[in-house]
C-alpha cells in the first residue's frame, strides 16, 4: 500500500503503517510496544501453529495424517475442525501479551478485566494529553492509542454536572451542553481538515474530548460551591488548562499561516462551555 | 509536491486513514471554481488530475458531495486574509468587497462569524437582560435562560444561510450574474459588526441601546446593499437591493428586541 509513494509521511501516519505491516507480516514476538498489552483491534490469527499442536496433544489417537493435514490449512477453518481443545484459560498470559492471541480470549475474560483495561487506557491517555509530558508536542506519539470511551465519559459527565447545577430546564441544559460538545468536536475536526491540515479524524475527536477533563473538574467544583467569584476564578483556570492541553495538537496540524484560524474555534468552544459553567445557577 | 506540504492533501477520503498520496488538484480546482463560481462540489471535475491507484477520485459524481476535500477549496485562506476581510466588512461604504473576494471566496468567515454571533448573543443577551432588570428593580436574581442559545442558533444560522440562497435563486431567475459562495461569504462577513454591537448593548440604558442598534443596523445594511449593487450592475434590480437593506436592519432590530429586551 505505501511502498510506492515517495513523499515523506507525516509522523502520525508512520505508526499506522507500522501497525498494519506488522499485522500482515507478524510473528508474535515482534509486536508493537506502543500500547500496554491489550488485544489488537483487528484480531487476525495469522501466526504460529503452536495452539493447534498444544490442543492436539490430549488426543494422540487421531492419525498422524490428519494432524499433518491440519497444519497447512488456514487457521480459521482448522480452528473449527480441531478436537475440543482445552479451554483457553489454561494458556492465559502468554497469548495476550503476545498481542496476537486467538479472539476467544477477550470474549471469555471476566468483564472486570475488560473494564479495567479500558479504564487504564483512559487514564494513560489522560496523563498523556492533559498533564505535562515531554511527548505532547508530537501528535504521532501523544495519543497513539486513542479511544472514544474517555471523551464520552467526560462529555456526559459535563452535561450531567451542568444539568444538576441548573435549577430550571435541566434537560434542555443537558441537551445544549451535549450537543455543543459533541457537534463542536466534530466541527472543529472538520475545520482543521478543511483548512488543509493533517489530522486523523477520530484521534482529534479523542483529543478534544480528553481536553475537557479540566473543565469537568471545574464544573464539579462550581456545582458544589455556588459563589460567583469562585466560579469565575475556577473557570478561568480550568479554561486556560484545557486550552493549553489542546494547543500543541491543533497548532501542529495545520500550516503555520493558518494556525490562528484553526485555534480560534477551539478557544470559542471552550469559552462557551466555560460561560455555561459560570452562568448556570 | 512542490507545494508546501500542508495544502491540498486529501487526507480525509477514508476517515482515519494514512495520508500517503498527494494529488495536484489545487490548481485545477481553482480554475473550475472561477467559472461563474456556482457551487458544484465536483471539485474533481478537473482537467487531467493525475490518477493514483490507491485513492479513487470521484469525477463529477455524487460522491464528491460527501467528501471533505471537495470543500476545502472554499477554506483556502490564511489568517491575514481573513483578518483583512473582517476589517473591510466593518467599513459600510466601501462597496468593493466582492472584488476583494472574487478570486478566493471563503466559507470560513460565514461559519465562524455566525457561530461566534450565536454564542455572543446567547451569553451577552442573558447578561444584558439581567442588567436591565436590575436597573429597573434591584431585587432580581440572576437566571440563565438557556433557550436564548436555541433561538440564537436558529435565527442567525437561518438568516445567514437562507437569505443568500434566496438571493442567488432570485438573481439567477432575473438573469443577472450570481454566485452562491460569494453571497454566503459577503453576508457572513456582514454579521461581524453585530458581534461588536452586542457588547455595546450591555449598557442598560434603553434609549442608548436603540441608538446603537440603529447605527449598527444601518452600517451593516449599507455594507450589504452597496456591495450587492456594485456586484449586480443593473439598475432595474434596485428593489432587491432595498430589500436586502431592509432585511439586515430587520435582523438588527430582532436581535435587540429578543435578546436585549
Amino acid at each position: 500500500m505505501s511502498h510506492s509513494d515517495t513523499i515523506p509521511l507525516h509522523a502520525s501516519s508512520q505508526s499506522d503503517i507500522d501497525e498494519i505491516e506488522n499485522l500482515i507480516y507478524a510473528s508474535p514476538a515482534t509486536v508493537l510496544p506502543a500500547r500496554p498489552p491489550s488485544p489488537p483491534r483487528a484480531s487476525i490469527p495469522v501466526s504460529s501453529s503452536s495452539p493447534f499442536m498444544n490442543s492436539n496433544l490430549p488426543n494422540p489417537a487421531p492419525p498422524k495424517s490428519s494432524f499433518q493435514n491440519q497444519i497447512p490449512k488456514p487457521p480459521s477453518s482448522s480452528s473449527s475442525s480441531l478436537p475440543p481443545p482445552p479451554p483457553p484459560s489454561t494458556r492465559p498470559a502468554d497469548i495476550s501479551t503476545s498481542g496476537f492471541g486467538p479472539a476467544p480470549n477477550t470474549l471469555t475474560e471476566p468483564v472486570w478485566d475488560t473494564v479495567k483495561r479500558d479504564l487504564s487506557r483512559i487514564v494513560s491517555n489522560l496523563k498523556l494529553v492533559v498533564f505535562p509530558n515531554p511527548n505532547r508536542e508530537d501528535p504521532g506519539k501523544a495519543l497513539r492509542d486513542w479511544d472514544l470511551w474517555g471523551p464520552f465519559f467526560f462529555i456526559v459527565f459535563l452535561g450531567l454536572t451542568l444539568s444538576w447545577s441548573a435549577s430550571v430546564k435541566k434537560s434542555e441544559v443537558f441537551a445544549v451542553a451535549f450537543a455543543l460538545l459533541a457537534a463542536g468536536a466534530v466541527i472543529l475536526t472538520l475545520n482543521v481538515l478543511l483548512l488543509g491540515g493533517h489530522i486523523i479524524f477520530f484521534q482529534s475527536l479523542s483529543l478534544l474530548g480528553y481536553c475537557l477533563f479540566p473543565l469537568d473538574v471545574g464544573a464539579l467544583i462550581c456545582m458544589l460551591k455556588n459563589n460567583v467569584i469562585l466560579k469565575m476564578v475556577v473557570v478561568c483556570v480550568t479554561l486556560a488548562w484545557s486550552s493549553w492541553a489542546a494547543y500543541p495538537f491543533m497548532s501542529s496540524a495545520v500550516n503555520p499561516r493558518r494556525k490562528a484560524l484553526a485555534l480560534y474555534p477551539v478557544f470559542l468552544m471552550y469559552v462557551s462551555v466555560g460561560f455555561l459553567i459560570i452562568a448556570i445557577d | 509536491m512542490e507545494d508546501s506540504s500542508f495544502t491540498g492533501l486529501p487526507t480525509s477520503h477514508l476517515l482515519g486513514s494514512v495520508p500517503a498520496v498527494i494529488v495536484e488538484e489545487d490548481k485545477t480546482t481553482k480554475h473550475v471554481a472561477a467559472n461563474g463560481g456556482d457551487r458544484r462540489p465536483g471539485g474533481y471535475q478537473t482537467i487531467g488530475t493525475p490518477t493514483e491507484t490507491f485513492e479513487q477520485q470521484p469525477t463529477n459524481n455524487w460522491r464528491g458531495f460527501f467528501s471533505v476535500s471537495s470543500y476545502s477549496q472554499y477554506f483556502d485562506v490564511d489568517t491575514d486574509a481573513v483578518m483583512t476581510r473582517l476589517i473591510s466588512s466593518l467599513n459600510p461604504v466601501g462597496g468593493d468587497f466582492f472584488s476583494k473576494i472574487d478570486a478566493n471566496p471563503d466559507l470560513y468567515g460565514l461559519i465562524w462569524i455566525s457561530t461566534t454571533l450565536v454564542f455572543v448573543l446567547a451569553s451577552v443577551g442573558n447578561l444584558a437582560t439581567f442588567l436591565m432588570q436590575k436597573h429597573g428593580e434591584s431585587s432580581t436574581s440572576w437566571s440563565f435562560d438557556v433557550s436564548y442559545m436555541n433561538t440564537a442558533a436558529w435565527s442567525i444560522y437561518g438568516y445567514a444561510i437562507v437569505v443568500p440562497v434566496a438571493y442567488y435563486f432570485f438573481l439567477q431567475y432575473m438573469g443577472s450574474k450570481a454566485s452562491l459562495i460569494r453571497f454566503w461569504c459577503m453576508w457572513g462577513y456582514s454579521l461581524s459588526i453585530f458581534i461588536f454591537s452586542s457588547f455595546l448593548l450591555l449598557i442598560p440604558v434603553e434609549f442608548l441601546r436603540w441608538i446603537i442598534t440603529l447605527l449598527t443596523g444601518v452600517a451593516s445594511a449599507s455594507f450589504v446593499a452597496l456591495n450587492l449593487r456594485s456586484y449586480i450592475e443593473g439598475n432595474d434590480l434596485s428593489a432587491t437591493i432595498i430589500a436586502a437593506f431592509v432585511l439586515q436592519i430587520g435582523l438588527a432590530v430582532f436581535i435587540k428586541a429578543w435578546f436585549f429586551a
